[in-house]
């Protein structure tokens, strides 16, 4: 992790003006705030959202923030009101899984803070229990994300036998990116080797003449690895003026699709089948 | 037609429990995920089918956006979710990934046909599907967003 501090003063000077009405140091709101925008960012919000949460929060605590949201890193200045006092912190994001659990959970924590529900050692404590969270049953989302494919064959006008095969494809694709994603395997590695099994086993419905539509079994088959939450979350930072990150998130989500197209171009190839 | 529509609200609903727990929601977010889904990709279909508007898939995709994101915002007070947790699986089941694929596909194949019509053909195609995968997604992004700006209210304080 990268990190630079400045603006330390010598003595820790207790915020006034706090809602909380506990005492607590600029550089340890800055600290707090930094690492939960950094969790918050990781965890697949938007720019807008990450800005909001800790305006609120730095609001409840007695400061005022501001962040520059880079693509790898958080740079957060807080200072008091009358800026007699200021920290400023860069942090690296985490990079995590998406969880919609941890941002709502996140959401819920920067109001209960600007609401005065809690105190400052009560957030620090309940955001380390948040983002301590373990994810989803690891078999409930394997199931659930086969049928999700299945059901986006039928969508396609499949018939049940390529829902069958697309269905059986995304089970052995998906085992396959959980097995290697714990392994530490590189992203791109993951969706290149997913894409080419979930292919070739999707190609099994025109090679042995299941059914009458082999064409769209090959296709959905690999429709689980589409980035579509980087690919929303890139136009949603658009709108709202954050470019950097914006372009940083649609070039990761075309790397995916890319090696996504590799992998299935390569099953194709192997299974003397055409795109088009 | 009838039986097709709620063929197709019903996958769509299916795809978005799916695609929904794969970016971790919380549990009771399912449920809103599915309807929305349901709602959002019927419509579009509606909307695509020649007795009604039979409009292109940009526009009709962009309409239907607009329904799922007017939905999630008012639905995330309810659900005690960010109004993106109910909004962004229910949108996932219009993604065009079929297009983006294409997209690359047509442009792996413009470099292995060399000769001035093979590689028009193809690039025809890369084009044609690029563009339309982008102006799909451009179109649902800004379909979806403007209910979260127009009720920042709602959409901001919806944890509260």
């Amino acid at each position: 992790m990268t990190t630079m501090m400045t603006g330390e003063t010598a003595q820790p000077v207790a915020v006034s003006g706090c809602s909380c009405g506990e005492a607590h140091s600029v550089k340890e709101v800055c600290l707090f705030l930094s690492e939960y925008a950094a969790r918050l960012l990781g965890c697949g919000a938007t720019c807008i959202r990450v800005e909001r949460n800790i305006d609120r929060m730095a609001a409840a605590l007695g400061c005022e923030a501001v962040m520059t949201i880079l693509p790898r890193h958080i740079h957060l200045t807080v200072c008091t009101p009358d800026r007699s006092d200021s920290y400023t912190y860069i942090t690296a994001s985490r990079s995590s899984v998406i969880s919609f659990d941890i941002n709502t959970r996140l959401s819920q924590l920067s109001w209960e803070l600007a609401d005065g529900k809690i105190g400052f050692e009560e957030a620090k404590r309940r955001f380390d229990s948040i983002i301590a969270t373990p994810c989803a049953d690891k078999r409930m989302v394997l199931v659930l994300a086969s049928l999700a494919n299945a059901a986006f064959c039928r969508l396609f006008a499949g018939d049940w036998q390529a829902v069958g095969v697309v269905f059986v494809s995304t089970l052995a694709g998906y085992y396959l990116k959980q097995v290697l994603t714990e392994h530490k395997v590189d992203v791109r590695v993951v969706f290149i080797v997913c894409a080419f099994v979930s292919s070739v086993l999707g190609a099994t419905d025109a090679l042995f003449h299941l059914g009458s539509t082999p064409g769209i079994a090959v296709g959905t088959s690999v429709l689980y690895l589409v980035p579509g939450i980087p690919f929303l979350n890139s136009f949603s930072d658009l709108l709202a003026g954050h470019y950097i990150c914006s372009f940083s998130r649609f070039t990761h989500a075309v790397i995916l699709t890319c090696c996504l197209s590799i992998g299935l171009c390569g099953g194709l190839m192997m299974m003397n089948l055409g795109m088009f | 037609m009838l039986l097709d529509f709620f063929q197709d609200a019903l996958f769509a609903a299916i795809a978005a429990i799916g695609f929904a727990a794969i970016s971790n929601p919380p549990r009771r977010a399912y449920l809103y995920c599915a309807l929305i889904a349901a709602v959002g990709h019927s419509a579009r279909f509606l909307m695509m089918q020649t007795p009604f508007p039979g409009l292109h898939i940009v526009t009709a995709s962009t309409l239907a956006a607009l329904i799922v994101g007017l939905m999630a915002v008012l639905l995330s007070p309810v659900a005690r979710t960010p109004a993106e947790t109910c909004l962004f699986p229910s949108l996932l089941p219009m993604i065009p990934g079929i297009y983006a694929y294409k997209t690359f596909g047509a442009l792996v194949m413009c470099i292995y046909h060399g000769t001035e019509s093979e590689f028009g053909h193809y690039f025809f195609l890369f084009a044609s599907n690029g563009m339309t995968c982008l102006f799909i997604l451009g179109g649902m992004v800004v379909g979806a967003t403007i209910p979260i700006f127009i009720f920042k209210n709602i959409s901001f304080q919806a944890t509260r």
